[in-house]
């Protein structure tokens, strides 16, 4: 008798077990790093507080809607600074998978402090949410572990800048380009790819300089001037923000000008840039045109000018600018949140697949959500623009491609 | 380009020997190492994006104003924080923990305080100062960049060239000049010697400590215009490459400071010219050269003693 009622409790246990193990969780537990100094902090804190500007919105509103569970669970950030150091991120990276347990592990932003994270979350079979980390190289076909939500891939990036030189370029007269570019994953892949699009095109247009620098460089001057030695007709500088901000200071302080100058942060954190660089030394600058310049028709979130207020009123103080990178963790959240709508499960596989079946559905703040097969980005693509200083403000003309230009640009630049 | 990468290291050589100058001269008098030298510079710069913002003071004059203020500040500081370390059994190994901790301290309150963006002082304000100048000296002088040996530089090189000169000439008429120079160099002699005879070493090392973190604060000045902008987390490389500066030049001897400085400048300038990708290696590189060659540095025993 004793034994028929431990069996049938036993039976019992084990049919109640699944039901338990189906039970939703409290929260959803999203790791994530970020870098609040460093060389990186000024593209990591917008990300990061684009990204908790959607989480605060969502546990306002009691949580996000999770498919597998059938219901509203709230959010839970568990958030490491990395102050831009590989070296600590590659350990807060590891503790966010191992010790945190995290549901969703997120790149810091860049793709210098997301290179070390793509071994970890491969070794641990988590997925990795690369936010805006767009070095080529960590997309392979071998590598399920990884998608790239915000910004295209570093190959796509300067198609529209390549086409638009070696198309429109020597009908300017632009036939001898200089290219410097920071030596990392971001700008050394877009530089690669440069070379690569310029070279392809058989236009006539050649690279007459074509130097790769540390991305830790601070004075450009010695460098503006070989540059100049070589009398180019475009000049592209590839770096970060940082790098941008010194280039154009040395470029204004030297008294040198450049037909065409392209660099990518006045484009991507126009607001930093001018502050730093002022007004006239962004006028007649070309840099791609980002989302958070340009108004795409968002079938999902706030569209920017609603973003815009709200982050103007979270953040205000000034501290971090509103930018690209704002937008860009603000649709990190976005991609999340659809892809836990409708994801089967919680299973690293499952959310990547949820993820991968937004591709060429989602239309965000950031323009057509759109991966590739490795998980890289190819719809939120940057066209071709030129700034216009009007007195203190910032105009961008886009220029590239045709489709969507809304004026011409001045060449040589003002 | 040869002549242009040549003069350019020479004026950025001057910078960075003043960049090293207030390290050097700490090291000589305490035999300490402030490792958050670094973030007193960064302190000055951000003294002076501020001096500039609210109260549009133009950062030449702003360097007055940022030695002055950060000289006071160390007095204090140095009875705070030195005289403890000082009588602790290695100093100079203990200076490497506190002034370590020190540095995290200030980038953290400096985050907080003014945010991780990059700050910066508009080009123009320095070639504002250069025009003020020249029509002082009746020079004629157009607001831009400026001739300098038949090359063209931007004008706050010069003007840093010029501070950097003048920071080291008058660092060595306060050593070799004035009474209390004479007191400090007893001092680096032999800290054991100048106490038996009655020098107040710590009244004279607390000198030496405010005017090495006001020569930093100095250097500071001028970082917006030498290395682009400014951030809170800009201290480390900066005491880095400060100590690579005073260590070829030798620990301890300001004119070790200006030779590492300009060699430094000058190499710089050269990997920038034709071998960019490997720039950042030339302090590491310097560094392990001048340690296996000359381990005191390039002008190490002949004037540490002097």
């Amino acid at each position: 008798m004793i034994r028929h009622t431990l069996l049938a409790a036993l039976s019992s246990l084990a049919l109640v077990t699944p039901a338990v193990a189906a039970e939703a969780p409290a929260e959803i537990k999203l790791g994530a790093l970020y870098a609040s100094s460093g060389r990186f902090a000024s593209i990591s804190m917008p990300v990061h507080d684009g990204m908790m500007l959607w989480l605060e919105q969502k546990n306002a509103e009691g949580g996000v809607f999770v498919k597998v569970f059938n219901r509203k669970i709230p959010l839970k950030l568990i958030a490491y600074d990395d102050q831009s150091n590989t070296g600590t991120a590659a350990t807060l990276y590891n503790q966010l998978i191992t010790q945190d347990k995290v549901d969703i592990l997120i790149a810091d932003s860049g793709s210098v402090l997301t290179s070390v994270a793509v071994p970890i979350a491969r070794d641990n079979k988590m997925l990795l949410i690369d936010q805006t980390g767009t070095g080529a190289t960590f997309f392979t076909p071998d590598n399920p572990y990884i998608v790239l939500l915000d910004d295209p891939v570093s190959t796509i990036w300067p198609k529209p800048l390549a086409d638009f030189l070696t198309q429109e370029g020597p009908k300017l007269g632009i036939k001898k380009v200089a290219m410097i570019y920071a030596t990392n994953d971001f700008t050394g892949t877009q530089a690669n790819a440069v070379r690569k699009f310029i070279k392809e095109s058989n236009s006539g247009v050649e690279l007459v300089y074509d130097q790769g620098v540390p991305t830790e460089t601070s004075n450009y001057t010695v460098l503006i001037n070989n540059i100049r030695a070589t009398q180019p007709d475009a000049v592209i500088e590839l770096g970060y923000a940082p790098n941008d901000i010194a280039f154009l200071r040395n470029l204004a302080d030297s008294g040198v000008k450049f037909n065409f100058l392209f660099c990518i942060y006045p484009g991507l954190e126009t607001d930093l840039l001018a502050k730093n660089v002022g007004a006239a030394g962004l006028n007649g600058v070309f840099t791609y045109v980002p989302s958070s310049e340009m108004s795409y028709e968002s079938e999902f979130g706030m569209n920017l000018p609603q973003f815009k207020a709200a982050w103007n009123k979270a953040y205000g103080h000034g501290k971090v600018e509103f930018g690209f990178n704002s937008v860009a963790g603000y649709t990190t959240g976005l991609v999340l949140e659809k892809a836990l709508a409708t994801a089967d499960s919680l299973d690293q596989l499952a959310l990547r697949k949820a993820i991968f079946d937004l591709s060429g559905k989602l239309k965000t703040i950031d323009g057509t959500f759109e991966l590739n097969a490795e998980g890289a980005q190819i719809g939120e693509i940057t066209p071709l623009g030129q700034l216009a200083a009007e007195g203190e403000q910032i105009k961008f003309v886009t220029v590239w491609p045709f489709a969507v230009a809304t004026g011409k640009p001045i060449y040589p630049a003002p | 380009m040869l002549i242009y990468t040549l003069l350019a290291g020479l004026l950025f050589g001057l910078y960075f020997s003043l960049m090293g100058l207030g390290l050097n001269l700490m090291f000589g008098v305490m035999r300490i190492v402030n490792l958050a030298h670094g973030d007193f510079l960064m302190l000055g710069a951000f003294l002076a994006f501020w001096l500039f913002n609210l109260f549009a003071l133009n950062p030449i004059p702003g360097v007055a104003v940022a030695f002055a203020l950060f000289l006071l500040a160390g007095l204090p500081l140095y009875y705070l924080l030195v005289p403890r370390l000082l009588a602790a059994r290695d100093p100079e190994m203990l200076s490497f923990i506190l002034f370590f901790g020190f540095s995290q301290v200030i980038e953290a309150v400096a985050t907080i305080a003014f945010g991780t963006s990059e700050r910066s002082i508009p080009g123009g304000s320095m070639a504002r100062a250069a025009a003020a100048v020249a029509s002082l000296l009746d020079l004629a002088y157009r607001p831009g960049p400026i001739a300098f040996l038949g090359q063209s530089f931007p004008v706050a090189w010069l003007a840093a060239g010029i501070v950097s000169a003048l920071a080291v000439l008058l660092i060595y008429v306060y050593l070799y000049r004035t009474r209390l120079g004479y007191l400090t160099r007893a001092v680096m002699a032999s800290r054991e010697e100048a106490i038996s005879t009655g020098i107040d070493v710590h009244r004279v090392s607390a000198i030496a400590f405010g005017i090495g973190i006001a020569l930093a604060a100095v250097a500071g000045v001028f970082v917006p215009f030498m290395l682009g902008s400014i951030t809170p987390a800009m201290g480390v490389d900066v005491t880095i490459t400060s100590f690579a500066v005073i260590v070829i030049g030798s620990l301890g001897n300001p004119l070790g400071t200006v030779l590492g400085g300009i060699l430094y400048g000058v190499s710089y300038m050269f990997m920038q010219s034709y071998y960019s990708s490997w720039a950042n290696l030339l302090p590491y590189l310097l560094l392990i050269a001048v340690l296996l060659v000359r381990p005191s540095g390039l002008l190490g025993r002949q004037v540490r003693r002097a």
